[in-house]
């Protein structure tokens, strides 16, 4: 009887050496290669302010709005932030040669601007099955070869890169969410406006998908580092489309 | 001449034959995913069922198709060879229990989904990628189911094993590699367990 144990682990000390050998193939595949990271203290410091203020802040506040706003509601609010992004898409889609997706986006701003009533309803997805086709500033550069440089986190914005941090000058010039001095128009004109703006498209997104943080943040051992690679690995996704 | 063209010919049925049973291969495959997703659509929709009971009846079919050895193993990269025999076994166990917890509150959350297989592909004769849509009402997540045939086939286990879950390009194995690895720069294999076993 008392044998029993040991053989037990003999057995399992069996099939871990047989799984050395196997461990071998998958060396490359999972290689993961020395990331730059020379904003690290900060970036944990900033990714700490985040879950904070999302979990002290914007989810208590979300809450309270999605209680009073119906999702309906929710849905065309989000819907006319994303039709007011639509310069930003076009002109990307066509920086990256896809003609074909910055046609489809035209259709899809033009439909849901009109029938859609300035963008709160999506007719376009609907009734003429056009996709949406989101590409950044960041996703070009990356398309020509671009880097992504260290890592970065933004407040309230999350996860970031140097690459796709300097793009967010170019994307907002193309965006009607704006503070820089411009020549034409914009939905905001001062940095508090801004950031109110901001602040709320991003309650209202919190809303529609409460527990989408709670639920990303649940395999997480070390926040930082985990939500660095989702964003970096969900970027070079994004790129190779 | 004559020779040549015989041998040619030969290749030629070879290679069809070798193609033909790599495609049986991947069409088995497939079938085999797609029984096994209707198998747990069943379990999920069965309202009798508490939801302990459920998410019990759910990891226990989906187990025979997932190496999470493996996984657990990978997670770790080149610290996992400096284990010690009874830390290996532990975190393996850790590693394995916090998935399947991961899992179940994944499909908690699952609501009139509907996979599609869009594409099979086979890098290695050992190694097939099966990649699918997952429609829902709101939108579609790509989501790739990596497998692999070990040597030996194990008892309770299947042929081909799932050793990572790409969702959106973004490596279920990759991540852990990463934040495992930055969390051992400054803490010890010991600390890494606590935490594991605090999330499941």
């Amino acid at each position: 009887m008392i044998e029993q144990p040991s053989q037990s682990t003999s057995q399992k000390e069996k099939q871990n050496s047989k799984y050395d050998d196997e461990l071998e193939g998958f060396g490359d595949e999972f290689e993961v290669e020395e990331l730059c990271d020379p904003f690290n203290g900060y970036n944990r410091a900033m990714t700490i302010f985040n879950d904070r203020l999302y979990e002290y802040v914007l989810k208590p506040v979300a809450k309270g709005y999605k209680y009073v706003l119906h999702v309906e509601a929710r849905e065309s609010i989000r819907n006319f932030f994303n039709n007011l992004y639509f310069p930003m898409r076009f002109v990307n889609n066509t920086l990256q040669g896809k003609f074909y997706y910055a046609s489809e986006e035209t259709g899809r701003f033009v439909i849901n601007t009109t029938i859609g009533i300035l963008g709160l309803f999506d007719p376009a997805k609907v009734h003429f099955n056009l996709d949406a086709h989101d590409e950044d500033f960041g996703q070009t550069l990356g398309f020509y070869g671009v880097g992504s440089g260290p890592h970065i986190v933004l407040p309230l914005f999350g996860p970031s890169n140097l690459r796709d941090f300097i793009s967010l000058y170019p994307d907002a010039l193309l965006s009607p969410i704006d503070y820089a001095e411009r020549s034409y128009w914009s939905l905001t004109d001062t940095w508090p406006e801004y950031l109110g703006v901001k602040a709320f498209e991003k309650v209202n997104y919190i809303s529609l998908d409460m527990d989408k943080y709670e639920k990303m943040k649940r395999d997480a051992v070390d926040l930082y580092p985990y939500f660095r690679d989702i964003y970096e690995q969900y970027r070079k996704k994004q790129i190779e489309e | 001449m004559k020779h040549i063209y015989k041998k040619i010919l030969a290749l030629c049925v070879m290679m069809l034959f070798v193609q033909n049973l790599a495609a049986d291969e991947q069409s088995d495959l497939k079938n085999r995913f797609l029984d096994k997703i209707n198998e747990v659509i069943l379990i999920v929709e069965n309202k009798k069922l508490s939801k302990d009971d459920r998410n019990h009846n759910i990891v226990k079919s989906l187990t025979p198709m997932f190496d999470f050895e493996l996984m657990a193993k990978l997670s770790l990269g080149n610290t996992w060879k400096e284990l010690s025999k009874e830390n290996a076994n532990r975190f393996v166990d850790l590693y394995v229990e916090r998935m399947k917890h991961s899992y179940s509150a994944k499909i908690d959350a699952y609501e009139n989904e509907k996979v599609e297989v869009k594409k099979i592909e086979q890098p290695q004769a050992n190694r097939i990628a099966i990649i699918t849509d997952l429609v829902s009402k709101e939108d579609t997540l790509d989501i790739v189911y990596k497998y692999h045939k070990p040597n030996s086939k194990e008892a309770g286990k299947d042929e081909w094993l799932i050793y990572d879950v790409e969702i959106l390009g973004i490596s279920i194995l990759k991540t852990d590699r990463a934040q495992f690895k930055e969390f051992l720069r400054t803490k010890s294999i010991i600390d890494l367990m606590d935490a594991l076993a605090k999330q499941s």
